[in-house]
């Protein structure tokens, strides 16, 4: 019993089981593995789940216990979550950084909830996005000097040790649904596990208590921000869909090429095929940023932010990031009014309007638009 | 651990699906009620589940809701589309509509009726511009929504299209309220002028007051091939398609063997499927029910205070 007791913990050591398990790989390793280039905090997030036959005593038990220590589920501006307003602290310290220009702000999560058209004061109609900043807490500040971007020996970037990374996740859940290690990372800070995680660089400056809400008042309406997330994918598309290429006409005796990519090229001194050139393939699923985007309008009551245009990455209620624009032009010349963050004890004065506008965008409950005659302008002048 | 048969009945069609949460198996069954009931009830007995049959209370319940609210105000009723849906931002989208038509009177009106639209414009006389045209089509939903006007000016067709809640509509005035044959009347491009002009200075048509839509049963003339489109691959109840001849009729024909589908009025699955259930919309329309009711009730005061004319002495 004892030797074989004593084998199975040598077959349970890894480095050992290399040793004893040797086998020789001459063919490519299926399925193919990704490069995960993750960083050192990640942490496997979903389990597999199965019917670990609980009595019903048990599950209420364990559901009690989890509301107990967070906060009881409850529908926070239209998201299903659970209220934590019990658990964490009411009063977020303020962190004393000053604002110059060039700080970087944390950004939000966002869930992109639609689009519908606004008009604007002179008649222009324009498509915005609703995007609902469903409930963001801060999970972990990591300072410049700890923060590395990769597990592997860090890739030199630009600014490389200025930025510091500031954990936000959202949409709170119960934490039986995730990993012992993805619950961890949410211990420091007193928060609920979130279904979503992300970085945002920031400054030290800029730094926030973990455990801190975010709110969309973070942004002014009239600020310019850059969404990004992940496309919607189209699968394995043609050289037309997938780069805009023109093809070739369909009649004048063309043979068995009008949708096809032509000529990939050269030959002589180089004789092959460029890597990068553009050829069929997998389209959408990409990362990619729409730049510049001008806020709208913000609903406060369901934590709604309106941006300009339809063309944010991703499809019906898919999850995008916000933060202020990195277009130069764009950039902030004043302190933003919510330096770190917005926070709402600080908030002075009577209750937020439901809907804050834009001064160019026309609000629906003002009456009908009408054109001044030019006469009327001028005597005005 | 008991299985949960979760059954839902829907007032409108007698389509009846169950859910199995373990099993996850979904079954469709499109019977008489009675029968169906006995037949799961045979059914489910024999496993061990606990079956729950839940019928539209609201059935019994008095409703708040009028039953003709979908036809009169249907562009507050969203994409049936899934992939489109959100319950927030349907909700704004709600609010701002409310807010819009708090500010202008949007009519109860139909494709087939005749509306005098006016609205602002920058670069027309004095600010305004006024269209007069039959309603031809109505598409989408919510913000989105609009109607397309069609009219015969100096013999020329002339269609506009206008969004229901564009802030520069000034007043939209319905001149007759009637519907047609057919839910959209593009065939209108193709037949005889007539049956397109109206005269832009024509008076508003009274109806009374809890009357029902009149439908007009007019069946409008095509004049002869080439159309803007096939007219008789739509088989428009309100159009009379003009004998086809030769090689059009035969591919005419065999087009209309090839794809026409006439189990498609038995396809109740589709119906369900381009449709809101019922309980939604009751839902949907509640929400702002009090908000549309006191706008119908002001309205009416206006238009009663219009019609009054003070009597004046005579002798």
């Amino acid at each position: 019993m004892n030797s074989f007791s004593s084998i199975k913990t040598l077959l349970s050591c890894s480095s050992l089981r290399s040793s004893t398990f040797l086998q020789q790989v001459r063919h490519k390793k299926y399925p193919l593995q990704p490069k995960i280039q993750n960083p050192i905090w990640f942490a496997r997030k979903e389990r597999a789940t199965f019917d670990e036959q609980l009595t019903k005593e048990n599950q209420a038990f364990v559901k009690e216990m989890v509301y107990a220590k967070y906060g009881p589920p409850a529908i926070i501006h239209g998201v299903e979550t659970l209220d934590l307003s019990r658990s964490l602290l009411k009063q977020e310290p303020v962190v004393s950084g000053e604002w110059s220009p060039g700080i970087r702000r944390t950004g939000l999560i966002a869930r992109k909830i639609g689009v519908y058209p606004m008009w604007m004061k002179d008649g222009k109609k324009v498509a915005t996005t609703l995007l609902q900043v469903v409930d963001n807490y801060v999970i972990k500040y990591i300072p410049p000097e700890e923060y590395q971007a990769s597990r592997k020996a860090p890739r030199r970037y630009k600014n490389e040790g200025k930025w510091g990374c500031l954990v936000v996740g959202a949409e709170c859940c119960d934490p039986q649904k995730f990993t012992k290690e993805y619950c961890g990372l949410f211990k420091d800070s007193g928060v609920a596990p979130t279904k979503i995680l992300s970085r945002f660089l920031v400054s030290p400056e800029a730094a926030i208590q973990p455990g801190t809400s975010l709110s969309p008042l973070h942004f002014k309406v009239g600020d310019h921000i850059d969404v990004f997330g992940r496309t919607k994918e189209r699968g394995f598309q043609g050289v037309m869909k997938r780069w805009g290429f023109k093809g070739m006409p369909a009649t004048h005796g063309v043979t068995k090429t009008h949708r096809r990519g032509g000529n990939i090229g050269q030959g002589g001194n180089k004789g092959r095929v460029f890597p990068g050139t553009k050829m069929p393939g997998w389209m959408g699923g990409r990362r990619r940023t729409l730049r510049g985007c001008q806020i709208l309008r913000i609903n406060t009551k369901f934590n709604v932010i309106f941006v300009k245009g339809q063309s944010v990455p991703g499809g019906q209620n898919s999850v995008v990031f916000l933060h202020d624009t990195l277009l130069p032009l764009k950039w902030r010349k004043t302190s933003p009014e919510a330096f770190p963050t917005y926070f709402p004890h600080l908030q002075e004065g009577d209750s937020l309007p439901v809907d804050i506008y834009h001064e160019s965008v026309h609000n629906f409950a003002d009456p009908s638009i009408m054109y001044e005659d030019e006469e009327v302008k001028d005597a005005k002048k | 651990m008991s299985n949960l048969v979760l059954f839902q009945l829907r007032k409108s069609t007698v389509a009846l699906s169950a859910i199995s949460k373990l099993n996850k198996t979904h079954i469709e069954i499109q019977f008489n009620f009675k029968y169906l009931v006995g037949q799961l009830s045979q059914r489910l007995q024999s496993t061990s589940s606990q079956v729950v049959v839940r019928e539209n209370t609201k059935r019994e319940q008095k409703r708040v809701v009028p039953p003709n609210y979908r036809h009169i105000y249907p562009e507050f009723l969203p994409d049936p589309n899934m992939e489109f849906r959100n319950s927030v931002r349907e909700k704004l989208e709600r609010t701002d509509m409310i807010n819009r038509r708090s500010r202008i009177e949007i009519p109860e009106f139909y494709v087939g009726s005749i509306l005098a639209v006016t609205s602002s414009d920058e670069h027309a006389v004095g600010k305004t511009t006024k269209f007069v045209g039959i309603c031809i089509k109505r598409e989408f939903c919510g913000l989105r929504a609009n109607f397309t006007l069609r009219n015969v000016v100096d013999n020329l067709g002339v269609e506009i299209k206008y969004e229901m809640y564009d802030p520069r509509l000034q007043r939209v005035q319905v001149l007759r309220l009637e519907k047609r044959l057919d839910s959209e009347l593009l065939y209108l491009r193709d037949a005889d002028p007539e049956f397109s002009t109206f005269p832009f200075d024509m008076d508003a048509e009274f109806l009374n007051e809890g009357a029902p839509v009149p439908v007009n049963p007019l069946k409008v003339n095509l004049r002869p091939p080439p159309w803007y489109a096939r007219w008789e691959r739509l088989q428009p109840k309100g159009a009379i398609i003009p004998e086809l001849r030769g090689r059009r009729k035969e591919k005419s024909e065999k087009w209309l063997e090839k794809f026409s589908e006439p189990w498609e009025k038995y396809d109740l699955m589709k119906q369900y499927r381009k449709t809101i259930p019922e309980e939604e919309q009751d839902s949907i329309y509640s929400d702002i029910y009090s908000e549309l009711h006191q706008m119908e009730i002001a309205s009416k005061k206006l238009k009663r205070k219009k019609a009054f004319v003070k009597p004046k002495k005579t002798g």
